[in-house]
């Protein structure tokens, strides 16, 4: 069955097959990230004018106008119809987009991020146990490695490469992730890795005698010069708490606040706040009654004074903090500046 | 001849990860994400036969390797993807080609290259595998593979009869 050119052939393809997996899985740069980034250079283009083109999936009904002409009139309303059906459509998801933006901006403004905007153009398949997503921003728009990505309801990940026009993502829920975090409301700080799973995350305090509750909200600790993550970035709530106080270790299962399923409108922080915004970015701080004075002795004895107070006199402080954030464009516009140095 | 079957197998091959990478993999379905390269490959492979279809998945394997956003791991997938190119080929005998019987291939495939994957992943030492997932991959992988064989499959061996009568099988 099997001749020799046929035995010759196959038996190339498979060292070859081998040879590449064996070099890619040896770790670090590798020589594939230039073919990658080639490849990526070429292809983003197409990606980003394919998902152009898929994005309005539901909107087919435009393609009505084109039947016969002998029932003209019957043609014309429906095709009347069919472009006001689009219009819904397309006004329904400009609508998701806009809540998606503004949800983004409430973060950006309270924390007082400074973001580029962009859009999920790319998932990773499932399969290959890897959550990593492209997006349509890249080295133009000041995108850097390792710089934070965010969308509205908390962190998404960070940036592993970029290239002129589109970045790749590595997401928190992606094995290889590992982030600092602290619980809010309290000093307690752990590293936050991920399960690979989409709706877990798995915390470990560094402080063995620390008492996690579930319910309790964490958020980003802070890296120097804010990557590969900017500080006070709502990540997700504790669920479940395993081991007791006193273990060398205790883990406790934590739900992301945002669905890294179904990622549309995202945020790269370009340039973190000046002073760490503690908790007030989550939606609802942890600032009430059991931990306001802990959180105040504390904090004012740390490291910034002009930590945020509990609920009360928080509006002031949403207030003038949302106002140096332009426009998403603008602020897209703004980023020259801040990707040069 | 030859030139003209490789601009088929290679546009189909390109347009398959598009498609996947920018749509299927967005739909947010349960599970896998459907494995329309895969079924491409059956399809190719059932068409030309064993060796254009080994290589047609050992070039699909590697471009959806290469092309962003790119998290797994070059090569496996161009290995995979061969041996089931190759095999489509040999097994199926080109007279008794009955839907079900094509389906069923294809199902199987998909099923196990997702399976292969992990497999292959891990013997080569990766602990990126979390195989409590793998059960509900593999199957979901196969399902959407059943879902997708009896457009695609019909679709490009009438393409392939099309344009290149003289080499399909």
């Amino acid at each position: 069955m099997l001749n020799q050119r046929t035995r010759i052939i196959l038996a190339l393809l498979v060292i070859i097959a081998l040879t590449f997996t064996i070099l890619d899985l040896r770790g670090g740069k590798g020589p594939f990230s230039s073919v990658r980034s080639v490849v990526s250079s070429a292809l983003g283009g197409v990606q980003v004018a394919a998902s152009v083109i898929v994005s309005p999936i539901t909107g087919v009904g435009s393609w009505w106008g084109t039947w016969g002409d002998q029932r003209a009139r019957i043609a014309e309303l429906e095709s009347q119809n069919a472009t006001l059906q689009d219009s819904v459509v397309r006004s329904a998801e400009d609508r998701a987009r806009a809540d998606a933006l503004d949800q983004l901006l409430r973060v950006a403004g309270v924390g007082r991020y400074r973001i580029v905007p962009a859009e999920v153009i790319a998932v990773e398949p499932a399969q290959d146990f890897s959550w990593t997503v492209t997006i349509d921003a890249g080295r133009d728009d000041g995108l850097l490695p390792d710089m934070t990505v965010i969308n509205g309801q908390g962190l998404i990940g960070r940036i592993l490469s970029t290239t002129k026009t589109t970045a790749t993502v590595v997401l928190i829920v992606d094995t290889s992730s590992a982030v600092g975090a602290r619980v809010a409301g309290t000093e307690e700080i752990g590293i936050l890795s991920g399960t690979g799973r989409q709706d877990s995350l798995e915390f470990q305090t560094l402080d063995p005698l620390a008492t996690l509750k579930p319910g309790q909200a964490l958020v980003t600790f802070g890296s120097r010069s804010g990557r590969p993550y900017a500080p006070g970035i709502p990540i997700g709530e504790v669920v479940d708490v395993s081991g007791t106080a006193g273990q060398l270790t205790r883990i406790a299962t934590v739900r992301p606040f945002a669905d890294v399923s179904t990622l549309t409108v995202v945020g790269v922080v370009i340039r973190p706040p000046r002073a760490d915004p503690r908790d007030s970015v989550l939606p609802t701080p942890p600032a009430s009654s059991n931990f306001a004075p802990d959180e105040t002795s504390t904090a004012g004895g740390v490291d910034d004074g002009a930590s945020p107070a509990p609920t009360p006199s928080e509006k002031p402080e949403k207030e003038t903090a949302a106002k140096p954030v332009p426009a998403p464009s603008a602020s897209a516009g703004a980023t020259a500046d801040a990707g040069s140095n | 001849m030859w030139i003209r079957q490789t601009v088929v197998c290679a546009s189909i091959i390109v347009v398959a990860v598009m498609l996947q990478l920018t749509l299927l993999s967005r739909l947010g379905l349960p599970g896998a994400t459907p494995d329309l390269v895969v079924v491409c490959v059956v399809a190719l492979a059932l068409a030309y036969g064993p060796v254009t279809g080994a290589v047609v998945g050992f070039a699909a394997g590697l471009t959806l390797g290469f092309t962003p956003p790119a998290g797994g791991v070059i090569g496996i997938q161009a290995l995979v993807f061969l041996v089931i190119g190759f095999l489509t080929g040999a097994v199926i005998d080109p007279r008794d080609r009955t839907v079900p019987i094509l389906v069923g291939m294809v199902g199987l495939s998909t099923g196990a290259a997702a399976l292969a994957y992990a497999l292959i992943l891990a013997a080569f030492g990766s602990n990126q595998v979390s195989w409590q997932e793998v059960p509900t991959l593999v199957l979901t992988s196969s399902l959407y593979g059943l879902l997708l064989a009896p457009i695609v499959v019909p679709t490009i061996s009438w393409l392939v009869r099309r344009i290149t009568p003289e080499t399909a099988i």
